[in-house]
C-alpha cells in the first residue's frame, strides 16, 4: 500500500476513535446525544476545501490548536455562524437561535468545542500512535473560510508535505450540522506516523 | 464599487492559480487570502490586466515550482509579469498593488508562523528585482482578505469578514 493510503487508512481509524470521544464530550457537555460522523478522510490542496462551510467567503466561527510534544502538527475546527452559534445554544442549554451575534460569550463557548473536538482527536492520535502529545489552548477564528484553510496550507506545505484534512459532521437530536475539522501533523513527522501505521 | 454590468464575469483565482485578461468584462478575483498575498497588475494604456494567488514565499527548486509557478512568490511572480507582457503589457507601465499576507490563526500564533510576513517579503523583493514596486499594499494583520481587480477599469478592491469593499 502507498504510504499515502497508509497514512489516511491509520487516520481514517483515528479519526473514527476521535469522533466517538469527542461526541461522548459534547453529549455531556450539551445534555443531549451529539454523535460526529466522519464522512471523508482525504489528503491534499482540494479545491473544494471549504464547501463543507458555505464556499470560500463564507464566514465561518471556529477555533485553531496548535499540537506540539512528539510530534507537532495543526487542528482546526470550522463552522458556518449560524450553525457555530446553534451548537452555542445547545452548550448553553437555550432554545435554538437565542444567540444571535459571535459576541465574546459565543467565541468563548466555541473555543471550548473547539477545545473538546480538538483534544478527542490529538488523544485518540496519541493513544492510537504511543506518543505524547499536548494542543494549544484555541485560538478563535472569526473569518472567510479559506483564510484559515489556506494559512494551514501554506504551514504544512512550506514544509514539504501533505495536508491531512477530516471533513466532520455533528448530528444533534435537531438534525445535521455541518463542520470542517482539518488535522494536519507536519511533515517532518509523517515517517514517525508511517511506522506506526505500517 | 460600481453596480455589476450584466454581461460581468468573475474569475477566481485559487491558490497557486494566475489569471491574465484584456476582458473588460472580467473581475478577477482572489477570494479569502489569509497567509497567501494576492499580487495583482495592470497597464493602463493597453488595458492588460493581471492576478496572481501566492502561496508560498519561494520555490527554492521544489518541483512544484515547475507544474505551479503561481504557488511561489518568486515564480510567480516572473510568470505575472512574462503572460501580462506576451498579452501586450508593458512592463515599466505595470501599476501593482499587493494584498494579504495575514497571520490569521489568532494572535498567540502570529509569532510562530510567519508565513504571510514571509510572503509578503518575498513579493516586494521579487518586485524589485523586475525593477517594480506596489503603487498600493496592504498586508500583515490578522485578518483575511478578498481581492478583486476590474480589468475594465484597472481599479482593485479589498475586502474583509468585517469590512465591505474598499478600493485600493
Amino acid at each position: 500500500m502507498p504510504s499515502t493510503d497508509l497514512l489516511v487508512s491509520m487516520l481514517s481509524d483515528v479519526a473514527r476513535e476521535g469522533a466517538v470521544r469527542a461526541g461522548r464530550g459534547l453529549s455531556g457537555l450539551m445534555g443531549q446525544e451529539v454523535s460526529i460522523h466522519i464522512p471523508d478522510v482525504r489528503l491534499g490542496t482540494k479545491a473544494d476545501a471549504c464547501d463543507a462551510v458555505g464556499g470560500v467567503e463564507a464566514i465561518v466561527l471556529g477555533a485553531y490548536l496548535s499540537i506540539s510534544g512528539d510530534i507537532t502538527g495543526h487542528v482546526m475546527l470550522l463552522f458556518p455562524v449560524a450553525r457555530a452559534l446553534q451548537c452555542v445554544d445547545l452548550m448553553c442549554g437555550q432554545p435554538l437561535g437565542t444567540t444571535t451575534e459571535p459576541d465574546e460569550l459565543a467565541q468563548s463557548a466555541v473555543g471550548e468545542l473547539g477545545n473538546i473536538v480538538g483534544s478527542a482527536f490529538v488523544n485518540a492520535l496519541a493513544d492510537y500512535a504511543n506518543l505524547i502529545l499536548h494542543p494549544s489552548p484555541p485560538s478563535i477564528i472569526h473569518d472567510m473560510a479559506i483564510a484559515p484553510v489556506e494559512s494551514i496550507y501554506a504551514e504544512v506545505l512550506s514544509q514539504g508535505g501533505d495536508v491531512v484534512m477530516i471533513d466532520t459532521v455533528f448530528e444533534d437530536q435537531t438534525g445535521h450540522t455541518a463542520g470542517l475539522l482539518i488535522v494536519a501533523p507536519d511533515p517532518v513527522c509523517m515517517d514517525r506516523l508511517l511506522r506506526v501505521a505500517a | 464599487m460600481t453596480a455589476p454590468a450584466a454581461d460581468q464575469r468573475r474569475v477566481s483565482v485559487g491558490i497557486g492559480q494566475i489569471a491574465v485578461s484584456k476582458n473588460a468584462n472580467d473581475v478577477l478575483i482572489a477570494y479569502g487570502l489569509g497567509s497567501c498575498v494576492g499580487v495583482s497588475a495592470f497597464d493602463p494604456q493597453t488595458g492588460v490586466a493581471g492576478l496572481v494567488h501566492v502561496l508560498l514565499p519561494a520555490s527554492e527548486g521544489k518541483g512544484a515550482a515547475s507544474t505551479e509557478p503561481a504557488r511561489f512568490a518568486d515564480t510567480g511572480v516572473d510568470l505575472l509579469i512574462k503572460l501580462l507582457r506576451e498579452a501586450g503589457a508593458v512592463p515599466r507601465r505595470l501599476i501593482v498593488k499587493v494584498a494579504g499576507g495575514a497571520a490569521v490563526l489568532g494572535p498567540a500564533n502570529a509569532e510562530k508562523f510567519k508565513i504571510g510576513q514571509r510572503n509578503a517579503e518575498a513579493i516586494t523583493e521579487r518586485l524589485k528585482h523586475h525593477g517594480l514596486r506596489a503603487a498600493a499594499a496592504d498586508l500583515g494583520g490578522i485578518r483575511g482578505r478578498t481581492l478583486e481587480l476590474h480589468v475594465a477599469s484597472g481599479k482593485t478592491f479589498l475586502r474583509t469578514a468585517a469590512s465591505p469593499a474598499n478600493e485600493l
